[in-house]
């Protein structure tokens, strides 16, 4: 007579469930979709255009011409093709975003475990240092980091990793400080696992799901971050098409050839877009107690 | 209560330390060599030694930061290498008009997103609901200085209703304020939103409702102030948003506020400039925070009595 | 007992929550009626359908997802389910008032104590600010809380203190029909005792009529006169609670006692019911306890049995087929008697 509770329960892995959630989301899925066909333009970009002259080569008998046939986002003050130069642009703010985040991430990681795991001085040592980080709007810390390093796509990528190791951190020692005292983790210290294992093991795989939402929506943070910091000339340096310089460019033609602000905007809003579409499906598939 | 808040000013001492320390360290490394730019291309070596000597460059690191200290205990923070103007003065000129921005910009987002907010949460799963998570879905993903850019060519250039840019008269804050605002109205939409959510789903609402409160009472009086709590937290954690977003609205706009001057001593590496308005920057950060956590207790119950009991 | 005397009476009341993933029939079909000044004991485990009748009464169901299919709830003679919203606002908390199950979360936690029983004067007695809370103040001195407590908020009670609030709440209007809904579980032993023992005081002194959902026979005991069974959405047995107790007819009422301790006969066996409540929303055809009871025939799971008067009697009813047969009687009712 068992049979009403052990009928539905068909075995699914906790992937498998969230994948499938995760498809039923529409606005996931055309996120995902749209970023699927950034990653291919990003990685196809170098064989479709020759960087030298396609990308950053000057074309003067062509400036400014609007969008048209043969140039389908027009061209800008250079005559560069705009369509080829924000395709390629493509790369630069995806390599920042994940770049970024990865590094920020993994410091974060480290960072936010030892806090929650160990608190006490260790704690508040490790939190009151990333509260000063937090406290500083994140543009100006990367202004300092950028004046201090030089301006480079390498060093524009370390100073924006600084807020997102601060946001990962955050999330990090909260979730481990709720896990450590679940009963489970007691047991396990009970067996005699030692502590870098039951971290590994025990605490860092249950803060995976908010960490997965937080790396979606910080990429997507971070490559506003990048070209704000691109459009006021601290970012990736000329001649590269980074989006937010192509905007910085477009802006001193925005009486004439407002095509050349319009376009690279709209680049990075559906890029973005697109991660925080993906971002708010996985944080509903990983957490349907959310959306009820 | 005066009593928190006093021993919170106290603790503001140690992390301005920290902070300025760091900014006043990582600048001495950039801005090339000061007295070089001062005296300018054509000068002698002696000149710049003199220079030197006079700006206390050759003094140990450590002195020259403690000097720089003791300059701020008084409101002295060096003068710009660019315009030779006072830079805590300069600063100060310009503060009144960010924050006059960036208060314009949080009031737009508060009144627009509060009720948006509430709205959507009411109407959960509705394509009310869907409608305004779009709205706020583009507002967070939209780089707010092309959206500055976007207003421009929309009410400047094409409908000539505003103007483009400058501190001209009281319409030339509009356009930099939504600017600002609108990416925080997004924010505060969608945290109001599932505050809003949370609470309505509380044993008290259905307490309210059994004792006869009327379905706008139930939401107003029980439910908002509540939410307000988190929502609260969430337009203090934004406040370094507003500064952000205004570097970048005040540089679109050419707004005279703080924003603009950091890019412009960016620009011209005028390094004093950089250093003060940073290191102001981060202090008027912990300022408004410090704010931020008074607004909550003053919501909550339960904090204020902590603080009280803290004294 | 005369229609006239009725505080409250339910006819056929069916509630349904309806999710994107299923139907859930959380109650099928129930009548029930409370006498005036009568305490009426609602029993059943969790996820009978106990706390949605209540919630009903006061047309409260969550909705979405809950509907009320069909029923007509009258109180006063006066039919809940189509009253218009100003009516209900008018109905809740000064004729109906409700005592909820966790105190702790059943108080908004921004607003003191006294501001919120004063609220619930302001809603139905037109009074000023200053009177309702000086009433409110009496209110709370009469449930055994200082009246200087009344600025306090909340989290400054403890939880036998908060239902006292809650109580002073749902009392303050003098309302007929009181519904407590599992008002002491979450208490510890010795502060249940005393929130029943003061509510019982009370009901009594103002001359109410009550509700009383739990799933605590002890306390089903203690202060009602009528008692119903609810199993799955339905009432299965009810009666006098000398009925109920004395003359139980239902194998699940006999099951509910089975599986209390007795503390005069230590070591004596308990008998849990097997098995577990169906899932609302896939209840098996026929009767929702044959899955569970032990006299089952094929018969039980072919047709729903209805709520029949038991033999000789005109306040005791059950709904069990095994009655069809007039020589049947439960096991415990055999050796007992």
């Amino acid at each position: 007579m068992d049979s009403y509770s052990t009928k539905h329960v068909k075995s699914r892995t906790l992937f498998q469930e969230t994948w499938r959630r995760l498809v039923k989301n529409k606005g996931a899925m055309i996120g995902m979709g749209f970023l699927i066909f950034l990653i291919l333009a990003a990685l196809l970009s170098p064989f479709i255009f020759n960087y030298e002259t396609d990308v950053i080569g000057q074309n003067m008998s062509d400036r400014l011409m609007g969008p048209c046939a043969t140039h389908w986002f027009g061209t800008d003050e250079y005559g560069r093709d705009l369509f080829a130069r924000v395709i390629y642009g493509a790369r630069y703010s995806l390599a920042i975003g994940v770049g970024s985040v990865t590094i920020g991430l993994v410091v974060g990681t480290v960072l936010g475990s030892l806090a929650g795991f160990y608190g006490g001085p260790v704690d508040s040592l490790i939190m009151r240092a990333i509260d000063i980080f937090y406290s500083i709007p994140n543009i100006l810390t990367a202004v300092v980091i950028v004046s201090l390093l030089g301006t480079s796509t390498v060093n524009l990528m370390i100073a924006l990793a600084f807020s997102c190791a601060s946001s990962f951190s955050r999330i990090v020692r909260a979730s481990v400080m709720t896990i450590r005292d679940q009963e489970y983790v007691e047991s396990s210290y009970a067996m005699g696992l030692p502590t870098w294992k039951i971290i590994a093991k025990h605490i860092l795989p249950n803060c995976l799901s908010p960490i997965i939402v937080q790396i979606t929506l910080l990429i997507g943070s971070t490559i506003i971050s990048a070209s704000s910091l691109s459009f006021l000339g601290i970012g990736v340096p000329a001649p590269a098409p980074e989006w937010g310089a192509l905007l910085s460019a477009g802006r001193g033609h925005i009486r004439d050839a407002s095509y050349m602000c319009v376009i690279p905007g709209l680049a990075i809003m559906f890029t973005v877009l697109a991660l925080n579409l993906l971002g708010d499906g996985l944080r509903d598939a990983l957490d349907p107690k959310m959306k009820k | 209560m005066i009593k928190y808040i006093a021993k919170r000013l106290v603790m503001l001492i140690p992390v301005i330390l920290v902070t300025s320390f760091l900014i006043y360290w990582a600048m001495s490394l950039t801005g090339g060599d000061p007295a070089l730019m001062i005296a300018g291309d054509n000068a002698k070596p002696e000149q710049i030694e003199q220079i030197r000597e006079e700006l206390g460059l050759n003094d140990p690191f450590l002195v020259q930061y403690l000097n720089y200290m003791k300059g701020m205990l008084t409101g002295d923070m060096g003068k710009s290498y660019v315009t030779n103007k006072d830079v805590f003065k300069t600063f100060m000129e310009r503060l009144p008009n960010t924050l006059m921005l960036g208060g314009a910009a949080v009031l737009i987002a508060v009144i627009v997103s509060l009720p948006l907010g509430i709205y959507t949460a009411i109407h959960q799963n509705t394509w009310k609901d869907t409608a305004g998570m779009i709205f706020a879905l583009f507002g967070t993903s939209m780089p707010n200085f092309w959206l500055g850019l976007m207003l421009i060519l929309i009410f400047s250039l094409y409908l000539g209703l505003l103007p483009t840019g400058g501190k001209t008269g009281p319409t030339s804050i509009i356009l930099p304020a939504v600017t600002v605002g609108f990416g925080l109205a997004a924010l505060i939409t969608r945290t109001t939103r599932s505050s809003m959510l949370d609470v309505l789903r509380q044993d008290y609402m259905t307490t309210a409702r059994a004792k006869g409160c009327s379905e706008k009472q139930v939401i107003f009086r029980h439910g908002l102030k509540n939410a307000l709590i988190p929502i609260i937290t969430a337009i203090g954690l934004q406040m370094s948003l507003v500064i952000t977003g205004s570097v970048l609205a005040e540089t679109v706009f050419s707004w005279p506020g703080i924003g603009r001057l950091v890019y412009d001593s960016i620009t011209k590496r005028d390094t004093p400039m950089v250093t003060g308005s940073i290191i102001m920057c981060s202090i008027l950060m912990c300022i408004i925070n410090l704010v931020v956590d008074l607004i909550y207790a003053f919501f909550d119950p339960r904090i204020k009595a902590q603080y009280s009991k803290k004294g | 007992m005369a229609e006239q005397e009725l505080v409250l009476k339910i006819k056929d009341l069916v509630v349904h929550y309806e999710t994107d993933d299923a139907d859930v029939h959380a109650v099928n079909g129930i009548d029930i009626s409370i006498g005036k000044k009568r305490t009426l004991g609602l029993v059943g485990e969790t996820g009978a359908g106990k706390t949605t009748t209540a919630l009903s009464i006061l047309n409260l169901v969550p909705n979405p997802p809950g509907v009320i299919k069909q029923g007509e709830i009258y109180l006063d003679g006066m039919n809940v389910l189509e009253m218009s919203s100003e009516e209900l606002q008018k109905m809740r908390g000064n004729e109906v008032a409700m005592i909820f199950q966790d105190p702790m979360t059943a108080l908004n936690p921004v607003m003191t104590v006294g501001d919120q029983i004063a609220e619930s004067i302001e809603l139905h007695q037109h009074i000023s600010k200053k009177d309702a809370f000086e009433k409110a103040k009496e209110m709370l001195k009469m449930v055994g809380i200082a009246e200087t407590r009344a600025t306090d908020y909340p989290h400054q009670f403890s939880g036998g203190m908060k239902q006292r609030v809650v109580i002073a709440i749902a009392l303050t209007c003098n309302p007929k029909l009181l519904i407590a809904d599992e008002p002491t579980t979450a208490l510890d032993v010795t502060i249940q005792a005393q929130v029943l023992e003061l509510m019982k005081e009370l009901i009594s002194q103002k001359e109410m009529s009550m509700l009383l959902i739990t799933h605590d026979l002890g306390v089903v005991a203690e202060v009602c006169e009528d008692v119903a069974v609810m199993y799955a959405g339905r009432i299965v047995e009810k009666g006098t609670a000398d009925d109920v107790f004395n003359h139980m007819r239902h194998p699940y009422t006999e099951g509910l006692f089975e599986s209390l301790p007795n503390l005069k006969e230590r070591g004596e066996m308990l008998v849990p019911i097997q098995g577990l409540m169906p899932d609302p929303s896939e209840l098996p055809p026929g009767c929702a306890f044959s899955p569970r009871c032990p006299y089952a025939t094929e018969a039980c799971s072919q047709q729903i049995p209805k709520l029949e008067s038991v033999e000789g009697s005109e306040t005791h009813f059950v709904a069990c087929r095994a009655y069809e047969d007039p020589k049947f009687t439960l096991g415990r009712n055999r050796n007992g008697q």
